[in-house]
């Protein structure tokens, strides 16, 4: 089996730089608690325990309510590695939402997002070289004349610097971009996705397929996006009032504060795909028009520490199975071995 | 380290805003690439697919320049309009597969928007066949809509006329574009990726061969669904 070869390079390739005990990417974050309420509908599209309205026999008679616990985080912030060390909250990034459903009979489901809506390279082996282009490179800001080359040439400008910044990836991602077709979507989106205003304030992708079970055997390949409720925001540095956001962490605090005022929501929605879309390619998100069904309500109310968790995208329950996406599969193995390497809870997965 | 921008980064980032340079791209710089990197006019409405769900609630966004644009000449369009609502309405019930539809006078254009189910040519061959008149009346009131009259015996060369006229769909996802625009120059997909950067210029080559587009295939409450489907969900009879 190729995948914990494969995940084992990806998890020390990443981790060269990184700091022992902390994640490799993703390593900022914050955790927090709360209720995941199915939809009516949920539970004819799939069987599994979280998506019954109503609990079997044996269960108490009442909507079912299942706990979680949802890890956010900066896909980039850096603990040392760019001499500004940092979440860098305020810098354009991609983030993670990481959701644990706790079932009723002592057993857990993740659904591993991010606000990215695919990912940049279809297989575990074309990520390697992706990760080991997009390594971040020193940099200064373009000089004038390059700037105004940019602009009689009618493309995208290279942005400034953040204050401190001395490194980043854009170059190398952009380069791997222009000699990879099916990086340029995820590379694009990413180099302009800017910074939300808060972790609940953006929209997460679970960009892989799942396959989910209905009560009638129906098998569906679909896809789950998380939309927050209060709606997507991200700061506007053109802002004065938000402009210390560049140099000032604020995503933690933020989450600490509102939560504290009241309880955050997400609506879980499914899109269903159809024969002709791409069900293992996740660099290819489906266009907008496939069924979207909502399939549940996530209530947040409590910052909790959950840094030591392990989450696995893998880490499924009955009625939901995996696609052949061969991403998905290595993410198995190497959020298995990162996991081990930074010594977190073990992975569910480590009894294998 | 410190790397806080010159006065002269700070000017060269003003430019975009100044009104001298936005001059200076529209009548020089766009037009230069327009020349020297040109781009084919892009044609509208939904592109073919496999996937049942692009062909469910397709959107039309025809746009037909009226003879005389005068207030006259839009006042003589709202009255063709409004003199044939009820031959309009029969004509979309018998069609069936409309979900919406409207008519817009927009500057010096006639336009109809609507939202349909199946294969364009099907959509304009079934219209012709119930409101064949309806569109008669509005050829006389277009540019080039004479030559269609009488649309039901000129059908094909109407629905040709209507993609002309049905505005180019901005993909959904922005470096689809670079593929439309190689498939349109005959560039097949096993080409040479282009050069990331340039998606900008790409958008406003685009722009410039098809200056009105639509953005991307829209928002759907109920995506997925037909017409008819939800027709029969609530039970309303046809």
């Amino acid at each position: 089996m190729p995948e914990p070869d494969i995940a084992d390079t990806l998890v020390a390739f990443l981790n060269a730089d990184g700091i022992p005990g902390k994640r490799p990417v993703h390593a900022w974050g914050i955790g927090a608690s709360g209720v995941f309420v199915p939809s009516p509908v949920a539970g004819s599209f799939c069987i599994a325990d979280h998506f019954q309205e109503k609990l079997p026999e044996g269960y108490p008679k009442k909507p079912q309510v299942v706990s979680v616990t949802v890890r956010f985080s900066n896909g980039s912030g850096s603990r040392q590695n760019d001499g500004a060390a940092g979440p860098h909250d305020g810098w354009s990034d991609v983030r993670g939402m990481a959701t644990r459903f706790h079932l009723g009979d002592g057993s857990a489901t993740d659904l591993i997002a991010m606000s990215l809506p695919e990912f940049f390279t279809p297989t575990p082996e074309t990520f390697l070289d992706f990760a080991r282009d997009a390594l971040p490179r020193p940099f200064r800001r373009e000089t004038p004349w390059q700037k105004l080359r940019d602009m009689l040439h009618l493309t995208l400008p290279l942005p400034d610097p953040y204050p401190g910044q001395v490194s980043r990836p854009d170059d190398g991602a952009m380069d791997y971009a222009d000699r990879n077709r099916s990086a340029q979507l995820a590379v694009f989106q990413a180099a302009s996705i800017g910074a939300p205003v808060s972790y609940v304030r953006a929209t997460y992708h679970a960009v892989h397929t799942f396959f989910v079970i209905a009560p009638d055997g129906t098998r569906r390949g679909v896809r789950f996006i998380w939309q927050p409720i209060a709606g997507a925001l991200n700061i506007d540095l053109r802002d004065p009032a938000q402009q210390d956001k560049v140099t000032r962490p604020y995503l933690q605090q933020e989450l600490r504060d509102r939560l504290a005022k009241g309880p955050a929501r997400f609506s879980l929605m499914m899109m269903i795909g159809e024969t002709g879309d791409d069900f293992d390619d996740s660099t290819r998100p489906w266009p907008p028009h496939r069924v979207r069904v909502m399939m549940g309500t996530l209530t947040l109310d409590t910052v909790i520490d959950c840094e030591h968790l392990s989450f696995n995208p893998l880490l499924l329950t009955r009625g939901i199975e995996p696609s052949g996406d061969p991403i998905l599969a290595v993410r198995e193995w190497a959020y298995q071995k990162s996991s081990q390497v930074r010594g977190g809870v073990p992975c569910p997965f480590s009894q294998r | 380290m410190t790397d806080a921008p010159g006065w002269l980064d700070r000017f060269v980032d003003s430019l975009p805003e100044r009104g001298w340079f936005q001059f200076l791209s529209r009548y020089v710089v766009v037009p230069y690439w327009a020349w020297r990197d040109p781009k084919p006019k892009l044609p509208g409405g939904p592109r073919p697919a496999a996937q049942p769900g692009e062909n469910l609630q397709c959107m039309m966004n025809l746009i037909m320049p009226l003879k005389d644009p005068s207030p006259v000449g839009r006042a003589k369009a709202a009255l063709a309009i409004a003199q044939n609502v009820d031959a309009i309405f029969d004509g979309l019930d018998n069609v069936g597969t409309v979900h919406t539809a409207r008519f817009l006078l927009l500057d010096g254009n006639l336009c109809m928007i609507s939202v349909y189910d199946g294969d364009f040519s099907n959509y304009i061959r079934d219209f012709i066949v119930t409101i064949g008149s309806v569109f008669d009346e509005i050829m006389d009131l277009v540019v080039g809509g004479e030559e269609l009259k009488p649309t039901a015996q000129n059908v094909d060369k109407f629905i040709a006329w209507v993609h002309a006229h049905d505005l180019f769909q901005a993909p959904d996802f922005p470096t689809d574009l670079f593929t439309l625009q190689d498939e349109a120059k005959g560039v097949g997909p096993g080409g040479p990726p282009h050069e990331l950067r340039s998606l900008p210029r790409a958008l406003i080559l685009q722009l410039h061969a098809n200056p009105n587009i639509s953005l991307g295939g829209g928002y759907r409450a109920y995506p997925g669904f037909s017409a008819a489907q939800v027709r029969a969900k609530f039970g309303v009879g046809w």
